[in-house]
């Protein structure tokens, strides 16, 4: 290309910047003095097997115990009717032992299964 | 002295990451600064550049893929760190434009070596666009290859050969007005 013959012959190509005396043999020191410590990328933790199989074994259990507790409310011996008669009128008794069904803790129906057998 | 292919394989693994980072600030930091230099001109803003431009590299090891070069990643951060500074610049030098040579900022520099020709040289480069400005720099001064410049500003070849082209046009122009 002519005109880069025409800058090259005329200014040539030597670089006319300096730098301060010593500083490339600090620039990697000082690079990395400033460097802060790198954070893991945060990793996705998954729950073992082995917690999945309990939680499972102990909601099993917990829905186990609250039916075998909740025929007392419901005797199917009372037949259909006795049920839309215990709905539509229903007594202070029902509620409070609703209530108490639904507020069943674990003690509860540790307790529960206990006195059953 | 490692090469490139040990840095990027230090680089990857998180237990040689800090070891194999040293190793690039000193294998490639020289070059880099030169690099930035011939861009911002002044050593204050060079060293500026480049210290930035590694922080940066080191917080963004997680997106070095390890695809390309060491070098070429880190030449990208450090151009791209630069022109950003260049912008800055320019924008606050908008008020005293008039009053503002870089020539004679240059020869007044107690970093810069070079004739009155090559301070006006600096001062034609710096009359450039950003991409003619660095292609020039980087093709006429280190006589690097348009592919690995291509690699590095992301720019197709074609188009850095046409902005090289251009440049050096404006440049000769800018010296035959004076002569």
């Amino acid at each position: 290309m002519e005109e880069e013959k025409y800058i090259s012959d005329k200014l040539g190509r030597r670089n006319p910047f300096t730098v301060p005396e010593g500083y490339f043999e600090h620039l990697t020191a000082q690079v990395m003095d400033k460097l802060p410590e790198r954070r893991q990328k945060a990793r996705t933790v998954w729950m073992r097997p082995v917690w999945w199989a309990a939680a499972a074994v102990c909601a099993l259990f917990v829905s186990t115990a609250a039916w075998l507790a909740w025929p007392q409310a419901s005797d199917p011996s009372q037949g259909p009717m006795a049920e839309v008669v215990v709905q539509q009128q229903p007594d202070d008794a029902f509620f409070d032992e609703a209530a108490d069904y639904m507020m069943l803790d674990n003690q509860d129906i540790y307790a529960c299964l206990v006195s059953e057998y | 002295m490692m090469d490139d292919q040990q840095i990027r394989q230090m680089l990857l693994d998180p237990k040689t990451q800090r070891q194999g980072f040293e190793a690039a600030v000193r294998q490639y930091g020289e070059q880099l600064y030169w690099q930035v230099r011939k861009i911002v001109l002044t050593h204050d803003d060079a060293d500026d550049v480049v210290q930035n431009a590694f922080l940066k590299a080191w917080n963004a090891l997680d997106t070095f893929g390890g695809d390309s070069k060491v070098f070429t990643w880190l030449s990208r951060i450090a151009i791209n760190e630069a022109l950003d500074l260049l912008r800055k610049n320019k924008h606050r030098l908008t008020v005293s434009e008039d009053e503002y040579s870089v020539a004679s900022s240059l020869l007044a520099d107690p970093y810069f070596d070079g004739t009155e020709t090559e301070a006006l040289l600096q001062e034609a480069i710096a009359q450039l666009p950003d991409v003619q400005r660095t292609v020039f720099q980087l093709r006429y001064f280190d006589e690097m290859k348009y592919s690995d410049i291509s690699h590095m500003l992301g720019t197709s070849e074609g188009a850095l050969k046409a902005s090289y082209h251009i440049a050096v046009k404006k440049i000769s122009e800018f010296f035959k007005l004076r002569d």
